[in-house]
């Protein structure tokens, strides 16, 4: 079972995922077009008034747009947000063990985090993923849009980081938290271009390319229909 | 009760399903977008105002019983997006899903059945009267 889970299955999971990526992608990029160039934007027009304000007026319009951020309307929603999807991505790509496996399969490594520092990393992580389960079944307004979908897809990104700290601490039998660990990673892995999860794609693609009020910078491009 | 022209919804549907299904798809139903909407924050943030809540319930349904609805389903739907939302284009999305196009798409569905919403409070009628003078 670990030599199909770490063979076959593996191979299954990552081309999954990348084709489901590119195919998102190019999907993105067939529903959008390259936008036209507007001789006014928001930025040069503000530029325009700039001289009309006081430093105090300036400041204040500052402030109000930060109020109207995710970090000025939601702090403790930001943080955790981020610490979760920061944790997401730099524990299993920089965790030292998953170097091991992939110097022994392909003979390179990336730099490594230090055990202990993945290890709290990984507990972190997981009350994250425990905050966002207690919101999900307490918080009205989250509550009113969450469906038993939306509480399976946590339990597939938690999974992974769960089952890996049992077999870092070799809790219970190792060599099956260990396969149970590679499945739940595969499983993840390979529903993120097909689910909700594929808003890892689509938040790059529409925030940073598409240009509209809330994107960062001007962008380049707008839907077509 | 004059009947719902199903092919023409299905017709609708499938012209922005690419799009609409990704925007979809992309929601991760965060309900970070609720304190954006003013009717919201000013309906005692019943969820019901909330922008996500009301895409879901609406466009959202659509495409899960690809367009086989009856009238009754759109006229409850026109609620949602006519009482419920002014299409004022505030509502701040996380990963940038365009939530006014998508409530304004599920408008033009039920417009093409002869169903769309009218503003009486913005006449001067009390809010209890809302749903009396509402026309199909």
């Amino acid at each position: 079972m670990y030599d199909l889970a770490r063979g076959p299955l593996m191979w299954a999971a990552f081309i999954i995922f990348t084709g489901g990526v590119i195919y998102r992608s190019v999907q993105l990029f067939m529903l959008t077009r390259k936008k036209d160039r507007s001789f006014y934007t928001s930025q040069s027009l503000k530029k325009q008034d700039s001289g009309k304000y006081s430093s105090e007026e300036k400041k204040l319009e500052l402030l109000v747009s930060f109020q109207n951020t995710l970090i000025g309307k939601h702090p403790v929603m930001a943080l955790i947000s981020t610490v979760f999807h920061f944790c997401l991505f730099v524990v299993p790509v920089f965790l030292f063990a998953h170097n091991l496996v992939l110097f022994e399969s392909w003979g390179f490594v990336l730099v490594s985090l230090p055990d202990s520092v993945c290890d709290i990393l990984t507990i972190i992580f997981l009350f994250c993923a425990v905050f966002f389960l207690v919101r999900r079944l307490v918080v009205p307004k989250v509550q009113a849009v969450s469906t038993p979908y939306d509480f399976l897809l946590l339990l597939i990104t938690a999974a992974p980081f769960l089952t890996g700290l049992f077999a870092y601490h070799q809790w219970f039998d190792y060599n099956t938290v260990l396969i149970i660990h590679i499945l739940a990673g595969e499983v993840m892995v390979a529903a993120i271009p097909f689910t909700k999860l594929g808003h890892m794609v689509f938040f790059f693609f529409v925030r940073i390319l598409i240009g509209s009020e809330y994107s960062f910078g001007r962008g380049s491009r707008t839907w077509i229909t | 009760m004059k009947t719902v022209d199903t092919k023409k919804i299905k017709d609708m549907l499938k012209m922005k399903k690419a799009r609409m299904k990704l925007s979809l798809s992309a929601c991760a139903s965060c309900s970070i977008c609720a304190e954006s909407c003013f009717l919201f924050m000013s309906k005692d943030k019943d969820p019901q105002y909330m922008p996500s809540y009301k895409v879901v319930n609406s466009l959202g349904k659509l495409y899960k019983k690809r367009g086989k609805v009856d009238r009754l389903f759109l006229e409850k739907m026109r609620d949602l997006i006519w009482k419920n939302c002014v299409l004022c284009e505030r509502c701040y999305c996380p990963f940038g899903i365009d939530i006014p196009g998508m409530i304004a798409f599920a408008r033009s569905i039920c417009r093409s059945q002869g169903i769309s919403g009218v503003y009486p409070h913005t006449l001067g009628a009390p809010e209890e009267e809302y749903s009396k003078n509402e026309t199909g």
